[in-house]
């Protein structure tokens, strides 16, 4: 075995909240949660301060459920712009010591300090230094986790220390991490929590001694994979800053303002999703054949198909035919649809050259492509709105959301297309 | 004493090495307020909300902090 890596994991504490109390400081005296907009349904608690913990507010219930635990609460829309540039700005901060800043969300981060040791010294005075920085320059609190891998470098920011880093070594792990449920390790969400649990599994060393096989044999790759991250064996680089991992599918999806339950209605909120999706593989200068449905009813229950299509595409209206046909296959509307999605998978670079179809018109297709294009050019330059689909201009309030711009803050997965590997 | 966070309209010289030097502050009443010196330039969290470049000026004698904020400049006034 080689030398051990050093790894730091960063992470903004409640984030969302505590960007807008470092804008209005005033909020820091008030219970206050980030939420999204009642009247859109997006009424979750993104992130909340510390005085709204005090009363039990847990990030991901809803608002009513919220406002009953603390009368008081004040709930701020959020503003998603602040918060891509502030957290940019903190990560601005960890690129003075390393080329190597791995982000996993808007709040959190990996850096691989290993070999900038040799520059600047002790690690951990250089993660108090970060965290002064940070707290200095930009007025965010920043808790830090120090290991040999990401995986327990992450466990240790968890921990929210104030001040320093939590350590933790190959001395030291069986005592700081090995106590910890299970669930706190990446990747042990509810389902697998209950796997462990019915194999009297509760705590990350339980874990880490249980058998690998019959592991293997109960959750597949995923149990070898949470048993080499409970014994430390996680050896996955820090990504380098600006690399950015092929993209595999584009897809957009939303929660629409109110329940729908025809397909004329349907088809438009299609075309703004179709819309942003065909416009965000352009900007990737990417095509795909492989178009996915993703249904969710009033019930909530799921639907989802897919359709593998002849040829390419990045256009808003080929992907858009080949979404409706497939909901008018896979759904009859006896149910109201509270969200919908769509995604494009099969993906390879543009090419302006394709095999003409004898049976497809080609005209028509071509003009698509033109108003697509045209479309995005105004947008870029005169803002999103400035132009429409009349389809969309029937029910605007269901339509008028700019899916490309204020719906793409998504969790990102830990391997981002690269294989695992381990010790 | 309190301090406020007060949006200003900032006259200032764009230097050809892309520094930026902040000239005169210009109050909403019209007035207009020379920056005799500026002491220090670094990137500071404001006390009164917000964070960005931070000015710390002398203007008529007294020690400011003005902030260019993105594209904004403020200062933290004993004014509401």
């Amino acid at each position: 075995m080689g030398r051990d890596r050093i790894i730091f994991h960063l992470d903004i504490n409640h984030c969302y909240a505590q960007i807008e109390e470092m804008k209005y400081p005033a909020l820091r005296d008030v219970p206050m949660a980030v939420g999204g907009h009642e009247e859109t349904r997006h009424g979750i608690i993104l992130a909340k301060n510390d005085l709204a913990k005090k009363y039990g507010i847990k990030t991901g219930e809803s608002l009513r459920e919220a406002r009953e635990k603390c009368e008081d609460l004040l709930i701020i829309p959020p503003s998603y712009d602040d918060y891509i540039y502030y957290t940019g700005e903190v990560k601005k901060i960890y690129r003075r010591y390393s080329d190597h800043v791995e982000s996993f969300g808007l709040d959190e981060a990996w850096i691989d300090y290993t070999d900038s040791a040799k520059l600047f010294g002790d690690p951990e005075n250089i993660v108090r230094k970060i965290q002064t920085e940070v707290k200095r320059e930009i007025g965010l609190d920043v808790s830090a986790g120090l290991s040999w891998n990401k995986i327990f470098a992450k466990l240790g920011s968890d921990r929210k220390k104030p001040d320093g880093p939590a350590v933790i070594t190959r001395d030291n792990y069986q005592e700081t991490v090995w106590p910890l449920p299970a669930s706190d390790l990446l990747y042990v969400g509810p389902a697998t929590t209950r796997k462990l649990l019915a194999r009297g599994i509760h705590t990350i060393g339980e874990l880490a001694v249980y058998p690998q096989k019959y592991l293997k044999k109960a959750m597949g790759a995923a149990g070898v994979m949470i048993s080499v991250f409970a014994n430390g064996g996680d050896t996955s680089p820090v990504a380098e800053s600006f690399v950015h991992p092929p993209v595999k599918s584009v897809g957009n999806s939303m929660t629409m303002v109110h329940d729908v339950d025809n397909p004329e209605d349907l088809r438009a909120v299609y075309y703004v999703l179709c819309e942003a999706v065909a416009s965000r593989l352009r900007d990737h200068g990417m095509e795909g054949n492989v178009i996915s449905i993703s249904l969710r009813s009033s019930g909530l229950e799921w639907y989802g198909c897919e359709k593998t299509i002849e040829r390419r595409t990045d256009v808003s209206e080929t992907i858009l035919e080949t979404a409706m046909e497939l909901v008018m296959r896979l759904y009859d509307f006896e149910k109201p649809l509270r969200a919908v999605g769509v995604s494009v998978s099969g993906l390879r670079p543009f090419s302006p050259v394709h095999q003409l179809s004898l049976f497809a018109d080609e005209e028509a297709l071509e003009k698509s492509r033109c108003t697509d294009l045209a479309m995005d050019t105004i947008r870029e330059r005169f803002g999103y709105y400035a132009v429409q689909r009349a389809c969309t201009a029937v029910d605007p309030e269901l339509t008028s959301f700019n899916v490309k711009e204020e719906h793409t803050v998504h969790p990102v997965g830990y391997f981002q297309g690269r294989k695992m590997t381990v010790d | 004493m309190e301090l406020y966070k007060r949006y200003v309209d900032v006259i200032l010289c764009q230097k050809r090495n892309g520094d930026i030097l902040p000239l005169y502050i210009c109050w909403e009443n019209g007035k207009k307020y020379k920056i005799d010196k500026v002491l220090s330039s670094e990137r500071r969290a404001s006390q009164v909300g917000g964070c960005g470049m931070r000015y710390a000026c002398m203007i008529q004698g007294k020690r400011r902090n003005l902030f260019l904020e993105k594209n904004k400049w403020f200062i933290e006034s004993y004014q509401p």
